[in-house]
């Protein structure tokens, strides 16, 4: 039983093929066309879950799509009805995508690849909670997702159990914890569905000042549903997503590229906390309604490490699981495994124990690139490869570091990633100049060996998928300032052998030099580029960095190539 | 047997021989120059399998088969008969033509090949091509022989496609070949670009001149584009090759060949890791004398921008590795039937 899952038209399309409940093959598009976070019809990505989970396009059995588009439709006409005549122009900037696309899924999938089966609509929340639940490990689990905006939900909470889920309660739009992350990161200067980790960082540098403010618009009852004021908001209404009394309750927007100033800052803490306690206050509510010790959390929110590790740190739940591919692009996985085990009755047989599920790449054809490419190169053996780079890493010298299968989801875990030596004072300077060219708030983040964490970091649980931000322990800040936030915390990934072992060599190798388990990871891309996907991309962004040196597969390529 | 050497580009592997290819400065060609100027349209152009889904599905047959596919018995028109039959669930028709210098290995892989997959063969051979061949050979024309053979076994394929009611006509051209659609009108003289200017000329002077002197072959075709436009008027069928949309390396497929179909390579063709025709030997050595190159030069160089092949494994799999023996017995094979 093959089930191709697919999510797109709004952000963060993708595609995933699921095998008798087997997670076969799951990647974005945009690691494709290289254009972030687009929306457009998967084509690229379903063509590699065909070829690279080995069948035909005559093999997939069913599709499962991330939404049901006439229920969304319903909300948007509805929505834009209430706040006409407001709304025009953007309903009729929007109607033509709905009629093009949006509504006709069926139509677009016999057009593109020919597929005549059936199709199987999941909720959006429903496939967050499927992304979330059907991959854990766990048998039974309490479930919570949240997002910006799904149909009509904006938040769900519920409980798995074997391969059923059920859904207790929604909030329903435009009731939106995420809508207002979004809008106030647009506020703040950033774009939506791509700036709010960079809102996430600026809040660490700030005070709440603003908490009682952001109280006053959006009201939290005691289960932790919450009701916003509208007026403070616009998601219907043209370019903006928030009014002119958000702007005169906080001051004036900040324009992209603009000053951060102090102001900022404090806004931007001023959400996080807000976003921290409401989240609190629904996962004690979600802990008393169900009685579970587990919970599965999905849906863009949870993409906030920072918030994930408050919610772990407050022990109502014992167990978090929270898939790699929390966000939109995950809703893909979501449909496919809603499909195979609830719609289909299959039984579930494998949990997602990491996030190599993209594309990979053979050293014969690595090295047919480098030679084309007239780049000089060394090649080494799998032992002496993890040697040299960790001896690089020592060096202080940043690495662009390509291996194996990329990651499904928002974050490079390992294979296609940026690599740096988290003792070095000014590692995050460094990286900034030669690479990436972040606002220097953002931190970033360490790799650790799983058994290690413990020693450095104040963290119970294994974090493989770079989705918590615990407290770096007072004793270490000053051995790895390279990945310690003005907070104190780090966004870390703890790296198994058994997850990725060519990746826990290197670090391991790294720890017999500088006696660290750990390495600096950053995505390997350029600032606003999506993640590399192909050698191809990857020698492409060395070319255009100042990176020292490339290793692509067993292949190590210095500057000087 | 000897070939002037010429400075190869740095890139690829095109000598220079101008006026159709050149080196700058830097040792790199024009046509790679021009590549690179047209690199960023091209890669959001990428062929999809999805791509030939839709072209499959657009040429429904409402006949007994589905496609006829142009097969040589090479590795890549096999894996193409294969993939029709194995991965698509077509109903393909095999077709293949001989004008009495096909190998015995390259037929015993066509015969293995259609035995296995349990498909319809056509299989046409005839010496009518021989005389024409003689006279290239004889009076030294600067005509690779492949250019009107392929001119030829397109303009049969297309009256086989017509006669059995056939939309769909698929070969196993590498993208190193031809990529771009519309795919009929572009599968083989002049439209690879200035690399075939001088070899596409000389073969429609050489056609002009010898079809209106030469009344058994009045009828024959000047161009690719002519067979193109006469098969248009009788039976529209379009030319499709499964490898350009498909990212499975030759050397992958190959291996399954190997298993699946008992497919061999022969003992010698040129270019290495080929099952090219006897005569393909001499059309390279004429090709080589009087342009530096032949066609496979251009295919390779393709490929080499494409990141398909490197540049060392192509200019290994490029070596003369024949010798004026070979020659001699392929001239005595062609003079004998000439003489008939």
């Amino acid at each position: 039983m093959n089930v191709l899952g697919i999510s797109c038209h709004f952000h963060d399309a993708a595609a995933c093929l699921i095998r008798n409940g087997k997670i076969i093959v799951a990647v974005q598009e945009e690691r494709f066309t290289r254009q972030k976070n687009t929306s457009s019809f998967p084509i690229n990505a379903v063509n590699y879950c065909v070829q690279g989970g080995g069948i035909t396009f005559d093999d997939i059995d069913c599709v499962a799509f991330y939404e049901k588009p006439f229920l969304k439709f319903s909300r948007f006409v509805i929505d834009h009805l209430r706040a006409w005549p407001f709304s025009c122009e953007n309903f009729l900037q929007t109607t033509p995508h709905w009629l093009q696309d949006r509504l006709i899924l069926p139509l677009t999938l016999e057009k593109e690849i020919g597929f005549k089966g059936r199709v199987f609509f999941v909720k959006h929340h429903l496939a967050h909670a499927a992304s979330a639940f059907l991959v854990s490990p766990f048998e039974e689990a309490a479930i919570l997702t949240g997002d910006a905006v799904g149909e009509w939900a904006t938040m769900t909470y519920g409980q798995g159990r074997g391969q059923n889920i059920r859904i207790r309660k929604e909030i329903h739009y435009p009731n939106s914890l995420g809508l207002v992350y979004t809008a106030l990161t647009t506020y703040l200067g950033y774009a939506a569905h791509e700036g709010e980790g960079t809102v996430m960082a600026l809040a660490s540098c700030g005070k709440p000042r603003y908490l009682d403010q952001l109280r006053a618009i959006v009201k939290v009852n005691a289960d932790g549903s919450h009701v916003i004021d509208e007026r403070y908001f616009g998601f219907n209404k043209g370019a903006k997503m928030y009014s002119r009394s958000l702007v005169k309750m906080f001051g004036s927007e900040r324009m992209p590229g603009d000053k951060v100033e102090e102001r900022h800052c404090d806004i931007a803490a001023s959400l996080q906390k807000f976003t921290e306690e409401t989240l609190l206050t629904i996962t004690r509510h979600v802990r008393r309604e169900t009685k579970l010790d587990k919970i599965c959390l999905g849906g863009g929110l949870f993409l906030n490490c920072v918030a994930n590790s408050k919610i772990l740190e407050d022990g109502a739940f014992k167990e978090i699981f929270i898939q790699p591919a929390a966000g939109d692009s995950g809703g893909a996985l979501g449909a496919a495994a809603y499909a195979q085990h609830c719609i289909l009755k299959n039984p579930r047989e494998h949990a997602m124990r990491d996030a190599y599920l993209g594309p990979d790449y053979s050293d014969a054809l690595i090295q047919r690139l480098l030679l084309n490419h007239n780049m000089a190169f060394d090649a080494y053996t799998d032992d002496a490869l993890s040697v040299s780079v960790a001896q690089m890493i020592a060096d202080n010298k940043v690495v662009g570091w390509f291996q194996g299968k990329m990651e499904f989801g928002p974050r490079a875990l390992g294979n296609r990633s940026i690599l740096g030596n988290p003792c070095h004072p000014h590692m995050k300077e460094l990286l900034n100049d030669k690479v990436k060219r972040r606002e220097p708030f953002r931190p970033y983040a360490p790799m650790v060996l799983e058994e290690s964490a413990h020693e450095f970091f104040e963290l119970s649980v294994a974090s493989p998928f770079m989705l918590l931000a615990p407290k770096v322990r007072e004793d270490k800040k000053s051995v790895i300032p390279g990945v310690v936030h003005v907070d104190g915390t780090a966004r870390v990934q703890t790296v198994g052998k058994a997850a990725n072992p060519k990746l826990w060599q290197l670090i391991k190798d790294f720890e017999g030099i500088t006696g660290v388990p750990i390495v600096i990871n950053t995505s390997f891309n350029l600032r606003g580029e999506p993640i590399v996907c192909s050698p191809e991309d990857a020698i492409a962004s060395f070319r255009r960095s100042a990176m020292d040196h490339l290793v692509l597969g067993n292949f190590i390529i210095g500057r000087q190539g | 047997m000897t070939i002037e050497t010429r400075t190869i580009c740095k890139r690829c592997v095109l000598p220079e021989s101008r006026p159709d290819v050149w080196l700058d400065a830097e040792g790199v060609c024009n046509i790679c120059r021009t590549y690179d100027q047209q690199k960023d349209g091209r890669s959001r152009t990428k062929l999809l399998e999805s791509d030939f889904v839709k072209i499959l599905s657009q040429h429904k047959s409402k006949g007994k088969y589905d496609c006829l596919v142009m097969c040589s018995g090479g590795k890549d028109s096999t894996a193409a008969l294969y993939y029709m039959k194995k991965r698509y669930k077509l109903n393909p028709l095999a077709f293949t033509f001989d004008h009495g210098f096909e190998t015995e290995g390259a037929l015993e892989n066509i015969r293995n090949a259609v035995e296995i997959l349990g498909i319809d063969f056509l299989f046409f051979k005839s010496d009518f091509m021989k005389e024409m061949f003689l006279e290239i050979v004889k009076t030294d024309e600067k005509v690779a022989l492949c250019h009107p053979c392929s001119i030829w076994y397109m303009g049969l394929t297309f009256e086989m496609a017509a006669r059995y009611d056939i939309p769909l006509i698929v070969a196993g051209w590498t993208r190193g070949q031809v990529s771009q659609q519309p795919l009929a009108s572009r599968c083989a003289d002049k439209v690879h670009g200035s690399e075939f200017i001088s070899m596409s000329g000389a073969t429609q002077a050489f056609l002009d001149k010898y079809t209106r002197q030469n009344p058994k072959y009045k009828d024959f075709p000047k161009s690719m584009e002519e067979v193109v436009r006469l098969a248009g008027k009788r039976h529209k069928a379009t030319v499709v090759s499964p490898h350009w949309f498909l990212p499975t390396d030759s050397g992958e497929y190959v291996e399954l060949l190997q298993k699946e179909l008992k497919w061999k390579f022969p003992p010698q063709s040129y270019p290495g890791a080929s099952t090219n025709c006897s005569l393909n030997f001499l059309s390279v050595h004429n090709a080589m004398r009087h342009f530096g190159y032949t066609h496979y030069h251009v295919e390779m160089s393709k490929m080499i921008r494409e990141s398909l092949l490197s540049r060392q494994e192509a200019l290994k799999l490029l070596e003369i590795n024949f010798g004026d023996e070979v020659l001699r017995d392929v001239m005595q094979k062609l003079s004998r039937a000439g003489g008939k």
